[in-house]
Formats: C-alpha cells, sequence, structure tokens
C-alpha cells in the first residue's frame, strides 16, 4: 500500500499548501519547523487572535482539511518544494486542527530545509515591517531562516556527462583566427566537482586579415611565436560549479543554471603560416595555390574557463563558456628544419644543386621543401626563405587563444 | 523510473498543477515560474554610470564614460539614452608601426590601414529588451536576482583619426621621429606631430548583451559586453611623395567596412 500512501500524503499536502500560500501570512512560520517554544506554536484555525496582517490581506482563513490523512502531524509540515525560499515559510503556520497552540505536538521529522525558528529566547515579532510579507514571505522577519534557491532539481553527483560543442569560435584573434569543434567528458564526482577530459579540433586556423593586412600595407607581422596556429588539443582537468540558479524566460518557462568553472593542462599541435594563398602563373596558366602551413610542434597546453551550463530535464544541458587556451610559444623550427637547415637548403637551392648529400639535423624534413606540385606546379624550394624568415630571429612568446564555446550536453 | 515513481510523479503533478492553479486565482501567485519576483522595474525612470574597457585592441584602445537615462515601459522592455566620453590612443603595436614605416621607403604606394578611427564624444538611444529574470545562490542565504537583457540602438559620435602612414614633415627619418620633441628618445617632450588628422561625426550603432543584478530595492550592477558598430573610412593608393610633400593624396576607399569597438562595460543603475 505504499503507492497509497505516498498519493495520500501528497493529496494531503494540497489543502495545506494551498492555505499556506493563501491565508496567515503574517503568522511566524514556526509551528512545524519548531518545537521551540509556546511562542512558536501557530494559532490552530482563524480566531479572534487574528493577526493583523490577517485583515490587511483581506483573506479568509483557511479551511482545514476535513478529512485527516494518515499521518496528520507529517503532512501539513511539509513544505512545498516548488520555489524558493520566499514561498516556504508561508506554509508552515497551518498547523492540523488537532494541534493546539500551546500543545507543542509540532512533528518531529521536519524536512531539513524548512525554515526554521531560532529556538529558546528567539522573540516572535510583532514589528510590521518585519511582519511584512513579500509575495507570502517574511524576508524581512529576523526570526525566519529563508532560504534563496529551491533544492536543485537535478542532482549531478555520480553522473556522466558528454558535451559537443559544435562551434568553438576564437574571440580574441588579433594576429590569428581559430574556429572549431570539441568534445569533452565530464565525470561529477560531487555535486560541485567533476572531472573532465576533452579534445578540440580547429578545422579552420589561420593568420587573421588584421595580420595580413599589415604585411600588404606596412611590410610588418607578428612574430611567429605571436602568431602560432593551434590545430588540435587535448587536455584533462576539474570543474567546479560554485554557484547555481534559476531563471525564467518571459515568465513562461523555467530553466535552471549552474555556473561553471574549469581548469586543466594537457598538450596541443602548433602549426605557422609559411606563405598565404597565392596565384602561380605558369606557361600562361594561372593555378591558384592554397595557403602552405609549417610544422611547429606540440606544445604544453594550460586551459581555464568559465560560462553556464543551463539543464533541461534530467539529462540535457547547453554549455555557453569562455575558454583560455593557454600555450607557451618558441618558434626555432619549422618543419623539424632548424635556421642552420634553412641556410644549407637556400644556399643548394641558389646554386640550383640536388638536397641529397647535405648535412642536415635529422629532424628536418626537406622532402616538404623540395620538388614541384604537379597540380598547382609550384616550386615548393621557393617556400625555404619564407621559411627561413619564420626562424631566422627565434621568438617565443605565450599565447591565449580566448574562444567562446557553444554546446550541449546529455548527462546518463 | 519504476511504476511507484510514475505514479507519484503523476499525483505530484496534478496535485501542483491544481495548486497553482488555485493560488493564482486567489492572487497569491503570479504566473512567473520564478515566483516572488522581487524586482519590477516597470514604470520606474532609472540613471546609470558605467565604464567601459576594451575587450581586444589592435591599433586603437577605448576607454568608455558614460551616463544612461532610461525608463521601463514595462518589466521587460525599456528605453535608454546614453551618452558619454570614450578616452581614446594609440596602442603600441600601432606607435611602433608609425615609427618603422617612416624608414620603409622602398614601400611608396601604399593604402591607409583600417580601423583607425577613435571614438570621443558619442550619444545613442536604444532599447532594452530583457526576456529572462532569474536569481542565483551566490553565498549561502544571499538572494541575487538578476536581469539578463539584449540592448540595441543608434545614434552618433565624434570620430577623429591619425594616421601613423603619412607624415607630412618628417624630422628623423631613422628614428622614427614625426613631431617636434625635443630629444629623439624622449617622445613625451613633444607637443605637437606632423602626422595627418581627420575628424568627423558619423551615425553609431550600439547593441550588447549584459545582466543587470538587482542590489536592494533601487541599486544596481551592470555587467554588459557591448559592440560600438560604425562606417570605417580610409583613403587607398597613397604617394609616399605626395603625403611627404604636405598634400593630399590618393583617394577614398571603396568598400572600406564597418569598426567594431567591443567593450566590456561595468555599470551601476539607481533606480527612481
Amino acid at each position: 500500500m505504499r503507492p497509497f500512501r505516498s498519493i495520500a500524503l501528497l493529496v494531503a499536502a494540497v489543502p495545506a499548501l494551498a492555505l499556506a500560500q493563501g491565508a496567515a501570512p503574517a503568522q511566524p512560520p514556526s509551528a512545524p519547523a519548531g518545537s521551540s517554544g509556546p511562542d512558536t506554536t501557530a494559532p490552530a484555525s482563524p480566531s479572534p487572535a487574528e493577526p493583523p496582517e490577517r485583515s490587511r490581506t483581506q483573506r479568509d482563513a483557511p479551511a482545514v482539511p476535513q478529512t485527516a490523512p494518515e499521518s496528520p502531524a507529517v503532512a501539513p509540515a511539509r513544505p512545498p518544494e516548488d520555489d524558493d525560499a520566499e514561498g516556504t515559510p508561508a506554509q508552515a503556520p497551518e498547523a492540523p486542527a488537532s494541534t493546539g497552540p500551546t500543545s507543542g505536538t509540532a512533528p518531529a521529522s521536519a524536512p531539513g530545509d524548512a525554515p526554521v525558528l531560532d529556538s529558546g529566547e528567539a522573540p516572535r515579532t510583532t514589528d510590521a515591517q518585519q511582519q511584512r510579507l513579500v509575495n507570502g514571505a517574511p524576508l524581512y522577519n529576523p526570526n525566519v531562516n529563508v532560504h534563496i534557491v529551491q533544492k536543485k532539481r537535478f542532482a549531478d553527483e555520480g553522473k556522466h556527462e558528454l558535451v559537443l560543442y559544435p562551434g568553438v569560435v576564437q574571440v580574441n584573434g588579433k594576429f590569428t583566427n581559430h574556429v572549431g569543434t570539441a568534445l569533452h567528458y565530464v565525470y561529477h564526482l560531487q555535486e560541485n566537482f567533476a572531472l573532465q577530459v576533452g579534445g578540440q579540433y580547429n578545422w579552420y586556423s589561420d593568420e587573421s586579415d588584421f595580420n595580413l593586412e599589415l604585411i600588404d600595407k606596412v611590410r610588418e607581422q607578428a612574430q611567429a611565436a605571436s602568431s602560432l596556429l593551434l590545430q588540435w588539443g587535448a587536455h584533462a582537468g576539474v570543474e567546479v560549479t560554485p554557484l547555481y540558479g534559476k531563471f525564467a524566460f518571459f515568465n513562461n518557462s523555467l530553466a535552471q543554471f549552474s555556473l561553471v568553472l574549469s581548469g586543466g593542462a594537457g598538450v596541443g599541435k602548433t602549426r605557422h603560416l609559411i606563405r598565404p594563398e597565392v596565384a602561380n602563373e605558369v606557361e600562361g596558366q594561372t593555378y591558384q595555390v592554397p595557403a602552405r602551413f609549417g610544422d611547429t610542434g606540440n606544445k604544453f597546453l594550460g586551459e581555464v574557463g568559465g560560462g553556464f551550463r543551463v539543464q533541461f530535464g534530467e539529462s540535457y544541458a547547453i554549455r555557453l563558456e569562455v575558454r583560455d587556451l593557454i600555450y607557451t610559444a618558441r618558434v626555432d623550427k619549422v618543419d623539424g628544419c632548424n635556421l642552420a637547415d634553412f641556410e644549407s637548403l637556400e644556399a643548394a637551392r641558389a646554386a640550383n644543386q640536388p638536397f641529397e648529400g647535405l648535412n642536415l639535423s635529422g629532424s628536418c624534413k626537406v622532402a616538404k621543401f623540395d620538388g614541384v606540385d604537379p597540380e598547382t606546379k609550384k616550386n615548393y624550394r621557393e617556400d625555404i626563405i619564407l621559411g627561413r624568415d619564420l626562424v631566422a630571429e627565434p621568438s617565443s612568446d605565450v599565447l591565449n587563444n580566448v574562444s567562446f564555446y557553444a554546446g550541449f550536453s546529455v548527462l546518463f | 523510473m519504476n511504476a511507484r515513481t510514475l505514479r507519484v510523479f503523476a499525483a505530484l503533478c496534478i496535485s501542483l498543477t491544481a495548486l497553482g492553479a488555485a493560488a493564482q486565482e486567489d492572487g497569491v501567485l503570479e504566473s512567473a515560474v520564478v515566483r516572488n519576483r522581487l524586482y519590477k522595474p516597470a514604470g520606474h525612470p532609472e540613471l546609470s554610470l558605467s565604464v567601459g574597457l576594451p575587450v581586444q585592441t589592435h591599433l586603437t584602445a577605448h576607454y568608455f564614460f558614460d551616463v544612461g537615462l532610461a525608463y521601463n515601459l514595462f518589466d521587460t522592455f525599456a528605453l535608454e539614452a546614453r551618452a558619454g566620453y570614450a578616452a581614446s590612443r594609440h596602442t603600441g603595436l600601432a606607435r611602433s608601426i608609425s615609427e618603422s614605416f617612416l624608414d620603409r621607403e622602398d614601400k611608396r604606394v601604399t593604402d591607409e590601414l583600417e580601423d583607425l578611427w577613435q571614438m570621443n564624444l558619442h550619444g545613442v538611444i536604444g532599447a532594452r529588451w530583457a526576456p529572462i529574470y532569474g536569481k542565483i545562490s551566490l553565498v549561502a542565504d544571499i538572494p541575487v536576482h538578476f536581469q539578463t537583457y539584449l540592448w540595441a540602438g543608434g545614434g552618433f559620435g565624434n570620430l577623429k583619426r591619425e594616421s601613423v602612414i603619412q607624415c607630412t614633415q618628417v624630422v628623423d627619418r631613422a628614428a622614427g621621429v614625426c613631431d617636434n620633441r625635443t630629444a629623439v628618445d624622449d617622445r613625451g617632450s613633444a607637443t605637437e606631430n606632423y602626422w595627418v588628422k581627420e575628424s568627423r561625426v558619423a551615425p553609431v550603432v550600439s547593441a550588447a548583451l549584459g545582466f543587470r543584478f538587482f542590489i536592494q530595492e533601487k541599486h544596481g550592477v551592470r555587467l554588459e559586453l557591448r559592440d560600438w558598430i560604425f562606417k570605417d573610412s580610409y583613403r587607398v593608393n597613397l604617394l609616399r611623395d605626395e603625403w611627404e610633400a604636405g598634400n593630399p593624396t590618393g583617394e577614398p576607399a571603396g568598400s572600406p567596412g564597418l569598426t567594431h569597438l567591443v567593450q566590456f562595460d561595468l555599470g551601476y543603475t539607481y533606480s527612481f
């Protein structure tokens, strides 16, 4: 019969809840939660001792339920869980009819989040300002502990969360632009603490129009380390949710959200633009040669971020975050070739000699700077001088790649 | 979710639905899902002060100081007039370019750089739409109510432009000096420079996404991401010989595009 008992409890709670919201707002919310003493018990029903607030609000006294539930001492004390604090205390004063003003038989099993009046010497306020209700809640009553936000409707602890960010757009691109997609997995160890691992692939990473404008108009450009491009990154870290809240959109729909802060570390693969897209004219025919990038190696990656997670139901959420991927950049090799390698290659190119037999470092990918592209007829040897320029003055920088992450997640 | 839970859940839904309807009929509950909406700005004028810092700087940096006067037609909609002054300057990158380009004589023909206009005095009128009202538990039992809003409007701004390319009187080409400084390495001693300057008044459009946090009944704090947008204007096909002789050169760019000044605004609001 447990289902019927549960339903009976709910049914019993309904009138009490309605009564509490509709009437007796000025009564101190002490009776049910309290067991504090004579002063903390509420009147059982409308009486000549009706407090002044009652007449001010012009509400009739609530009707006491005619049929007592199976557990009458408990049911009326059950606070509603539908909203914040401002609503909760007002429900408390309605003690069951069988509970006399001084009976002291208030239920002992008050929920943990029920408003509580300070025990002992806490006086029952008679000050009109303190008794003033704000939308049914005694916000100004110093004796009432008003909860601010309702219980979280959805618990995170122990849940797994898979987050897909289809669009990751860099927002601080002075010399670079990045657009990519990220996938994160989050395990919520506790309600406010989670572990996360994630990866990101930037399917567009190029130098910014601003940098190209500088090259074109004033023959200046960012140092190689300042315009390093991030191809992909992977990191692991933690995520905390220090606060949560709720909001209404146009007063029609409710959503719960959390502020999420994250931090982690990992590794990322970088590259640098060697040559932008150009037109190559060969024997009267023009070929469009795509931009060429040089590998600048893997770099240590740090990650910090923050944003909002708006939850819809138990299993779905939308995430809007800003994350900063921080990576150290020192550019002294491009495609594995250092300055000495480029000098040797350039000397051989100028003399129109083959590259075989040159004394190059083991990491130098010489094939990338030799030969002719069969489609665009572009001679790769022409890029040697551009690669040399990148490493001629080894540069270093700490780059902040701040991006806006918009994604959705599934919790399970 | 087993059968028992489902039944309890169904009963709860029915109960709460009936409860809510009854309470709303009684006028106790608002129709809002976030009940007890403490702050209702409708019908109230408000005064605001704000400071804006640049989110990203390229060649110019702006620091906005604004005063706003708004009237809330509804809880979710307001009209606002904003006016103020933006302190602006060239960035270090712009100065570096200007100094090095003086000595780059191999570049005899070039175009002016984009997005070099600096906005100073400005005023806009706009609408603020705040469809989202929420609350957060900041720490323990401190209530924080907020609105999230979109802002859009337009007005005019006073713009000025100082070239980093066209110097009409080169003082020291190698050192990149184009002003009357008393010592080559003492930029602060200059009282006048010889870069080409322009000014104009232009239409400005502004849009923002922001949060407004209520503090008690009359006070509020605003955090905004605001974009100031105006049409760019610059000249192309400039001849070095002409500009260094002090003569106008080049022609206006055909499609100069738009300049965006993206700011992070921190503001205070007093509601009357």
